[in-house]
């Protein structure tokens, strides 16, 4: 899948600023530009960038795993990590066991769908906290059936499984190789996710999400989206899963403890509920923050992640995707800044902003 | 039998601990009507504030009303210049800036404290009873019987006074309370204060059996919030009753039904929960809520 | 449309923003750091002329955070205490001070091969970080790389393997050498024994008592009557005290590796009137932290096996090894009282056995250091128990791989040969 990207893009020429959105030309060149320079990025950066960006892909397509079921259709899950792991185990097992790739990836995103489905098929039934209780119970005891099915999972040492070192001859390292992957499966999924949660299950998971009895009332079955809503964050956390073993490539029961679903949670408001860029800031989030507090005081990271979470939200509580809508509410309030409210960023100034056009089919949907 | 009656004994000892923490929450969720996360946390900060106490040669029950005391002062900080400002907004932002509050609290003790374990000394004296042919400690005892204290005077506060019924009006809804003249910030304070006090009883009660350390009650925590749920949101008696339960349940199955064993017992609880729920989804006590639009 | 507008153009400066700040922190050098092919006796990174730099991925915090900041508070005392004496000489000729690194990996293995590479440039060598899957996480990477991963604190065999494993090297002994070692004391005893087990349901209990067996396998006098597991994340085992103690065993065998834990089962065991004879892991068997907390003078003997001296023993309240430990400790490891995990101790050690590799390395490269590294034998490190000693010779054993079955005398241990 990754080698779409692979394939050398058109890049277009950067289009005017002031019609922006408008013209066809920014419909088509956007994503294609941003393609471009997805598939130029792994090339350019260092080895520790291109791992750090790589992990934030895991943990992006995780949190929007989560956001599919929480953040859209409002049911808190607890249990989002259980996936990610559950997805790790089946690709470790697989690739040990030598069974075709493509094969591995396509069991490590069914059985925990269909773990989900079960799951979801009892919970669903729940509503509010209930769910929360239900949905924290997956982690908890996930751990210890990890360790007891130690035939398959590799008790408490855990599985090493490197399938993901670049292929002969392509001339890449691994590091730019598994970053293609991530980006490649990544990238798909976000955008899978992005056409769902526009169109009309969309707008079905926000009615749920807003009221179950309108929904009802609507002739819409809370009970069924919401079934429909979990499997597919816990097919999305398989996806995460296989990443998780593109990239580190070794899961052990710690990979789902109850504490990680709990980050998950967090990187998610974090980010910004019931959004796809939040769901990529989210896993930003996840993985930049421990770095960067180790970076300041090794012995000191569980204070400064604490102060940082409680600062993001005190400045931001609809998370970090809010900044810049906080940030024109404020230019606007001044009467200075009326009118250039928010200034059009003009594409391709910078080669950060070239990608700052990313995805533009994601916008917030049925937030309530 | 002996031994089935002193698993049930130990069981119930164990859910002392569990039911400790609950109690702390629902106070909270009564009060403001959110799960704080950070309360095990905030025991944990009082437990230590008690170790520094009677290091420092405070006699052990003086020290723990001081850190009781202390912990009412900063539930009502942290509520007023913290929680405060997401109380309206979005529920899981704010269960968010719980869990924000508990890394950080966590760290602050690892940060002044350290990672060691720590003695704490015990109220109670660790002697052994002899009851019906099974042996309980009198610390377990006495943890149970503070708790079960706690759980009255909460039930009694909740449900005969003028200050728990205002607290439950601002719980239910803040704006009507506001209206009807209740000083709705105040009592907010008030909700957090007393919670983090009876989150510091629990603490102190603990410390000297988990020995403290800035992570302590991680692991209860989960147990405590399926008590929770379990109990009902609304009901003192009904979260303690039902952390009993579950520290009775876990050690029969582990013992008696053969597949869960010691391993896998942790799986008891929510089993539990859910079968409990699906048919009576306020909980083995708790009243049925009016849902939030 | 306007909405549309707006939301499009919020997503574009969020993700722009996102990645301006994972930019900055990487750093944008154009693959720099990358392959790592040096010349042959080229200095490895992380070392000069005056100074080597060591990494360490260790859980500085969340539940394992105790026995973690051990691993580094011990290590970085040691060397403290060196660079304040000028330095190592080593075997190139040069003399050096060791610069320590520690990440936090909150025993988190994803974390820890985030941190590993992270450090693999920066630093000579690895060392002294605490756990089985925190290591495992990046040990393929590490051979990969030619990093070494050297004197780690995990009990698992694979790391001594040197076929398996040619750029690692475990430190403490492997968890079955310690089981083994008590089982091969009960067989020897002369008396009937029931023995009770529990053990963490992990790689470490299970390790224990997979030791333990082996060695009282076919020993007619012993006989296993029960055997129970616990979850690392339990409040309290009272309820396995109470299945064992109807067991009616009269030695336990309890390869536990949580402090709170072991004391709550002495106290529990007391309570229920049950006095067996106790095993306990080299790791939970403190005088100070668990035995007296625990009231282990109610026993008729509990045993352990260990390579170090206990510091809060009063036995060794006057030894020298001890105080010159403890001060550098307080000093240089910021830890300000004596520990309740024997962590410290080892990493301490870890330290000294470093220092016996650097003194014997002739070229300042990872290859010569593990060649170095490989060939200590006899060495008997600082705070060592008399019988035991550090060798990194024998393949398929960890540095330390002698321990000693010593007895709770109700201040300290004393060494013993018998049962009894």
């Amino acid at each position: 899948m990754a080698r779409v990207l692979d394939t050398p893009t058109p890049s277009t020429p950067p289009p005017p600023a002031r019609s922006l959105r408008q013209t066809p030309w920014v419909r088509w060149g956007a994503p294609l530009l941003l393609v471009a320079a997805l598939a130029v990025l792994p090339l350019v950066g260092t080895e520790s960038f291109n791992d750090t960006l790589a992990r934030i892909g895991v943990f992006a397509v995780a949190v929007l795993g989560l956001n599919v079921v929480m953040g859209y259709t409002g049911q808190v899950s607890l249990g989002q990590i259980f996936f990610l792991g559950l997805g790790a185990y089946v690709t470790a097992y697989g690739v040990q066991q030598g069974w075709n790739v493509v094969l591995v990836f396509v069991l490590a995103c069914l059985l925990p769908a269909v773990a989900g489905l079960l799951v979801a098929l009892a919970a669903a039934r729940l509503g509010g906290l209930a769910i929360a209780m239900v949905t924290i119970a997956l982690p908890i005891v996930g751990v210890p059936l990890a360790k007891r099915l130690s035939e398959f999972t590799g008790g408490s040492q855990g599985l090493s499984a490197r399938f993901t070192d670049a292929p002969e001859g392509s001339g890449l390292y691994d590091d730019q190789f598994q970053l293609y992957l991530v980006l490649g499966i990544g990238g798909v999924v976000f955008l899978l996710t992005a056409c769902l949660v526009r169109g009309k299950y969309g707008r079905a998971f926000a009615i749920v999400k807003d009221n179950e009895n309108v929904a009802s009332s609507m002739g819409i079955s809370p009970y069924r989206y919401k079934v429909l809503a979990f499997t597919i964050a816990s097919l999305i956390g398989g996806v995460s899963g296989f990443l998780y073993m593109v990239v580190v490539q070794y899961t052990s029961p710690e990979t789902m403890s109850f504490g990680h679903s709990i980050e998950l949670l967090v990187a998610m408001v974090i980010g910004g509920a019931g959004s796809i860029a939040g769901s990529l800031l989210g896993g930003v989030f996840y993985v930049v923050v421990p770095d960067l507090t180790n970076a300041v005081d090794p012995s000191l990271t569980s204070l400064l992640q604490g102060a940082l979470l409680l600062l993001v939200l005190f400045l931001l509580p609809g998370g970090l995707v809010s900044l810049p809508r906080a940030l024109a509410r404020r230019l606007r309030r001044s009467p200075a800044g009326r009118g250039s409210a928010a200034p059009p960023t003009p594409p391709s100034s910078t080669p950060g902003s070239a990608t700052a056009a990313e995805r533009p089919q994601t916008e917030r949907q049925g937030h309530a | 039998m002996e031994k089935f009656v002193q698993l049930v004994v130990d069981g119930l000892s164990t859910g002392s601990v569990y039911a400790a923490l609950a109690l702390a929450i629902v106070l909270v969720h009564s009060a403001t009507g959110l799960i704080n996360f950070a309360q095990g946390g905030l025991a944990v900060l009082a437990a230590y504030v008690a170790w520094v106490l009677t290091n420092q040669g405070l006699p052990v029950g003086l020290a723990i009303v001081a850190a009781i005391l202390v912990s009412f002062v900063l539930g009502a900080v942290v509520e007023r210049y913290l929680i405060r400002r997401f109380e309206r907004g979005d529920p899981d932002t704010a269960v968010v800036v719980t869990i924000g509050l508990l890394t950080l609290v966590t760290g602050v003790a690892g940060w002044i404290w350290g990672y060691n374990n720590q003695q704490f000394p015990s109220l109670f004296p660790l002697d052994t009873v002899s009851l019906l042919g099974v042996s309980v400690s009198i610390r377990s005892l006495g943890t149970t019987a503070v708790i079960v204290v706690a759980m009255v005077l909460l039930q009694v506060l909740f449900v005969r006074t003028k200050i728990g019924l205002a607290l439950r009006a601002v719980a239910i809804n803040p704006q009507s309370a506001a209206f009807s003249g209740l000083p709705v910030g105040r009592l907010l304070m008030v909700g957090w204060g007393l919670a983090a006090a009876l989150g510091a009883v629990a603490g102190t009660l603990v410390a000297p059996q988990l020995t403290l350390t800035p992570g302590m009650l991680d692991n209860a925590l989960v147990y405590a919030l399926a008590a929770v749920i379990l109990g009902g949101l609304t009901s003192p008696v009904g979260v303690v009753v039902a952390a009993w339960i579950i520290g009775v349940l876990e050690n029969l199955a582990a013992v008696y039904v053969g597949f869960i064993g010691f391993d896998l017992k942790v799986a008891v609880p929510f089993i539990l929960i859910f079968v409990v729920l699906l048919v009576r989804p306020q909980g083995l006590f708790g009243r049925k809520t009016v849902v939030r639009v | 449309m306007n909405g549309h507008v707006r939301s499009r153009r919020t997503l574009g400066i969020a993700v722009a923003s996102a990645l301006a700040v994972t930019l900055s922190a990487c750093g944008g050098a154009t693959d720099a750091g990358r392959g790592g092919d040096t010349a042959e006796g080229a200095p490895s990174p992380g070392i000069t002329d005056d100074s080597v730099t060591l990494g360490i991925t260790t859980p500085l915090s969340g539940s394992t955070a105790g026995p973690g900041t051990c691993t580094v508070a011990g290590v970085r005392a040691y060397f403290g205490m060196r660079n304040a004496e000028g330095g190592i000489e080593f075997g190139d000729g040069q003399t050096r001070t060791v610069e320590i690194e520690a990440l936090d990996d909150t025993y988190d293995p994803q974390q820890a091969a985030a941190n590993y590479d992270q450090l693999k440039n920066e630093v000579f060598a690895m060392t002294a970080g605490l756990g089985t899957p925190t290591n495992r996480a990046w040990r393929d990477a590490a051979i990969a790389d030619e990093v070494p991963q050297a004197l780690i604190m995990t009990g698992d065999p694979i790391f001594s393997d040197t076929e398996q494993s040619p750029w690692q090297l475990g430190f403490v002994p492997i968890y079955q050498n310690e089981g083994e070692a008590f089982g091969e004391l009960l067989a020897a005893s002369g008396q009937q024994h029931r023995v009770a087990i529990l053990s963490q349901n992990d790689d470490y209990g299970e390790g224990y008592v997979e030791g333990f067996k082996a060695a009282v396998e076919g020993a007619d006098n012993i006989e296993i009557v029960d055997e129970l597991t616990y979850e690392a994340t339990d409040t309290s085992v009272d309820a396995q005290i109470t299945e064992l103690a109807n067991s009616g065993a009269d030695v336990i065998f309890n390869a536990m590796s949580l402090v709170p834990l072991v004391v709550g089962a002495l106290q529990k065991a007391q309570q229920l009137g049950w006095t067996p004879s106790w095993f306990l892991p080299s790791n939970t068997s403190s005088p100070g932290a668990v035995l007296e907390p625990g009231g282990g003078g109610a026993f008729p003997g509990i045993y352990s096996v260990s390579f170090a001296k206990a510091p809060a023993s009063p036995a060794f309240a006057e030894d020298e090894d001890v105080q010159t430990y403890l001060s550098a400790l307080a000093e240089y490891g910021d830890y300000p009282e004596p520990p309740a995990f024997p962590h410290c101790q080892w990493s301490w050690m870890v330290g000294a056995t470093l220092e016996q590799a650097f003194t014997q390395m002739e070229e300042p490269t990872r290859d010569s250091f593990m060649e170095a590294l490989r060939g200590i034998q006899g060495y008997e490190a600082p705070l060592m128990l008399p019988g035991t000693s550090v060798d990194t010779t024998q393949d398929g054993q960890p540095a330390v791989s002698s321990v000693v079955v010593q007895k709770y005398n109700g201040r300290g241990y004393d060494t013993v040969e018998s049962f009894g």
